[in-house]
């Protein structure tokens, strides 16, 4: 708006200024384009040239491409540590070998700055001028689906996480309901909603037999890719297992009040809340239904939630909001390019930032250990088709547990298990106590992960 | 009853909206600033209130003694410098693109200040409470006194405005500058003040955003859509004008999700758009736009 404002006056006062008859406008036009044609055409010669450069010496190249600034810009907060842990781990440091020949590899970051135009944008760029042979992508539809979708186009492989697989899927023009495409240069990990069910229903159980709560659920599900994804894949799990749906309705992000909505949740009697909307949004729908006194047995939340900055900012509102959390330091699970351990990466990360651990540590750090795993099952790092291919096959273990890309629900989609986790006043882990701390309440889905606190009701 | 309760809720969110937009109408109803910072300014506040407040150790709903104050002071330097040397120029379009700039500059600064991190002003049991007169209707304690302080400060500012001799040498400046330096008017110095007020007012925009919900270094440009709405509604160069214009907003996005909550927004920009087309200068218009 306000760029298009600032143009619509600079024109105006062009033509007020000088005024200029309509043949030589379309004239200077028409040398434009040429101009601007010839340009892509000498930038694209260009930008040929090392691709046939390009020797088996070449240095491996990968991008790691993240919301950095801008509305999802927590998702990254780990993103330093993760890089130069990566960087400092001997695959990184020393390269690694590929079809018998040596290689180094380069590492470029690039920030989406939250922004789906962007994240195509430097995707593009990084695949036509940089020549990466290998795009790693993280954090919400808005910054993996673009990246893929470039991706796939300019045939350079790609391997993206933390958003539910559904969204990538059909972000890419896949129809999640019957998985058949296979998006050849793509691969992900993360879950989707029967995982998101099946952390959510087991807790919405225990709340229901230990509080008598009845089987009546509220959905806040904005009109966006997750909400729109959420509001169609949600409800029939919860259906299924005999819960009665009160939708809130496809609301737009930014909404500053949501009395209607709370109204009709309080309506219907729902006693559970599940939902998926942008993180300042849920700071205002809570607070609101605090204070219209709708007060769910138990909040279950997808897409906020998800950081401390989240809990610290609502404070004691915070108080047995349960989420999930793809990766947690609690597991078993061990970095497959280090052998370190998932507890030593985030103590290592809360003693040399300061802050608390992340569950992006996890997913991001994985990125890394997948690419190792496609490149060493490849004769030429520098053949896209090759480690496209290979990247789809990876089954391995590492920092985020097993992985088999070849065993998810679509193609190239690889499924990790999350577990239920509520925020609580934080303990000492680490050597810091921290105000907020997620407690691992429930692991349905993932035994690996021990329960370390207790599941209580958001509001009795 | 839920009809009912959809107006009150409106008019509470309006006054927010109101809040919000004055510094906005002030600083285009006398200058004839479009201030494209303005949301990010009012995200400043919200910092200076994180970082200040708990050090005096007032609580944090007295966060105005402290960050309207700075605001004052910030707004007058800002106005002398940077707006005034664009205003030199005599060019609208380099004022506007200052504003763009300061807004850039804002949010990257903040972001490397403060990381992107969700903050929000604690006001302990305030921003839980409610006055329930039945119990389909709620009024939230938070934001009956959002409403009441966009009353007194549009409200006080009009009054200020139309009776004290500040006011009518902000008035006389903003109609004929060069009229008014004829008469010895130091209009600098005028501006000056009314850009002090007007950040004062977005400090307290920023404090009242920050209780009722987070803030993050980007998020200032959410608000700013609305703020411009409610001062278009309202007519430009009338508060009370912008006040009513974001009560009608407001009221317009309760009755739309009242609808369908899909249609909240939706319902509000509709009515922006009804009055551009049938009554373009708003409905408490006093003069032509700048």
């Amino acid at each position: 708006m306000t760029k298009g404002n600032v143009m619509d006056q600079a024109n105006e006062r062009r033509v007020t200024n000088r005024p200029v008859d309509r043949r030589t406008m379309l004239k200077g036009m028409g040398a434009g384009a040429l101009a601007i044609g010839a340009g892509q055409v000498i930038g694209e010669l260009a930008l040929a040239k090392p691709a046939f450069a390009a020797t088996s010496s070449t240095p491996i190249k990968i991008a790691y491409i993240s919301p950095r600034t801008g509305a999802f810009a927590d998702f990254s907060i780990s993103d330093s540590y993760v890089l130069s842990k990566i960087r400092s781990s001997s695959a990184y440091a020393k390269g690694v070998t590929v079809g018998g020949k040596h290689y180094s590899i380069d590492i470029v970051t690039a920030d989406t700055q939250s922004d789906p135009n962007r994240a195509a944008q430097v995707a593009q760029q990084l695949i036509q001028q940089q020549n990466v042979d290998l795009i790693l992508t993280t954090s919400t539809p808005e910054t993996t689906v673009p990246v893929a979708t470039a991706a796939q186009q300019l045939k350079t492989p790609c391997l993206g996480t933390v958003c539910p697989w559904e969204a990538w899927y059909a972000g890419l023009g896949g129809n999640p309901g019957s998985p058949t495409t296979n998006f050849s240069y793509n691969a992900m990990f993360f879950f989707g909603l029967k995982e998101f069910a099946g952390t959510f229903l087991p807790m919405w159980k225990r709340i229901e037999n230990s509080t008598h709560a009845a089987k009546v659920f509220a959905g806040m599900f904005p009109n966006d890719d997750d909400g729109n994804a959420f509001r169609m894949g949600f409800p029939p799990y919860a259906e299924a297992a005999g819960y009665t749906y009160i939708d809130g309705g496809a609301y737009t992000d930014g909404t500053t009040d949501y009395s209607a909505m709370i109204e009709k949740f309080k309506a219907g009697g729902a006693e559970f809340f599940v939902n998926c909307p942008i993180p300042p949004d849920f700071n205002t729908f809570w607070k609101q239904a605090v204070q219209a006194d709708f007060r769910p047995k138990l909040a279950t939340v997808a897409k906020v939630m998800l950081f401390p900055s989240d809990a610290v900012a609502l404070g004691r509102l915070s108080n047995n909001i349960a989420t999930d959390a793809w990766w947690t330091p609690y597991g078993p699970y061990k970095s497959s390019l280090t052998g370190e351990t998932a507890a030593k990466l985030a103590s290592d990360f809360e003693h040399s930032t300061g802050s608390e651990w992340v569950d992006s540590l996890g997913s991001s750090y994985s990125l890394f250990e997948v690419a190792i795993e496609a490149l060493k099952a490849s004769d030429d790092p520098h053949d896209h088709a090759q480690v496209a291919n290979n990247l789809q096959k990876v089954s391995y273990s590492g920092i985020s547990g097993p992985i088999d890309f070849g065993a998810g629900p679509a193609p190239g989609v690889g499924i990790i298990k999350p577990v239920g986790v509520q925020w609580k006043p934080g303990k000492k882990l680490f050597g810091k106590k921290f105000p907020w701390q997620e407690f691992v309440v429930d692991n349905s889905l993932n035994k690996d992960i021990p329960i370390n606190g207790d599941l209580v009701a958001t509001n009795t | 009853m839920t009809w009912l309760n959809a107006v009150i809720q409106g008019i509470l969110i309006g006054g927010f909206y109101a809040l919000f937009a004055c510094g906005l109408s002030l600083l285009f109803g006398v200058m004839g600033i479009i201030n494209l910072a303005h949301g990010d300014f009012a995200v400043i506040a919200g910092y200076v209130a994180v970082i200040l407040v708990p050090q005096t150790h007032l609580p944090m709903v007295f966060g105005f003694l402290v960050v309207v104050p700075i605001f004052a002071l910030g707004g007058y330097i800002l106005q002398r410098t940077i707006f005034q040397a664009a205003l030199n120029r005599g060019d609208p379009l380099t004022i506007l693109l200052v504003t763009f700039g300061l807004s850039i500059i804002t949010e990257n600064a903040l972001l490397q200040a403060f990381s992107s991190n969700g903050q929000s002003l604690n006001i302990g049991n305030l921003i839980t409470d409610s006055i329930n007169p039945s119990n389909v209707i709620s009024i939230s304690d938070i934001s009956l006194v959002v409403l009441i302080v966009a009353v007194v400060v549009l409200g006080g500012l009009q009054l200020m405005l139309s009776r004290t001799a500040t006011g009518r040498t902000i008035r006389a400046v903003a109609d004929d500058r060069e009229a008014a330096e004829l008469v010895g008017i130091n209009y600098r110095h005028v501006f000056g003040i009314a850009a002090a007020i007007a950040l004062a007012t977005v400090a307290l925009a920023g404090l009242a955003s920050g209780m009722i919900t987070e803030f993050a270094p980007t998020s200032g440009t959410n608000n700013l859509l609305f703020a411009f709405e409610a001062v278009v509604i309202g007519g430009i160069g009338s508060l009370w004008g912008t006040l009513v214009g974001g009560i009608v907003l407001g009221v317009a996005q309760q009755i739309g999700a009242q609808i369908n909550p899909a249609y909240q927004i939706l319902a509000g920009h509709l009515v922006f758009l009804a009055v551009l087309a049938f009554r373009s200068r708003g409905l408490f218009a006093v003069r032509e736009a700048a």
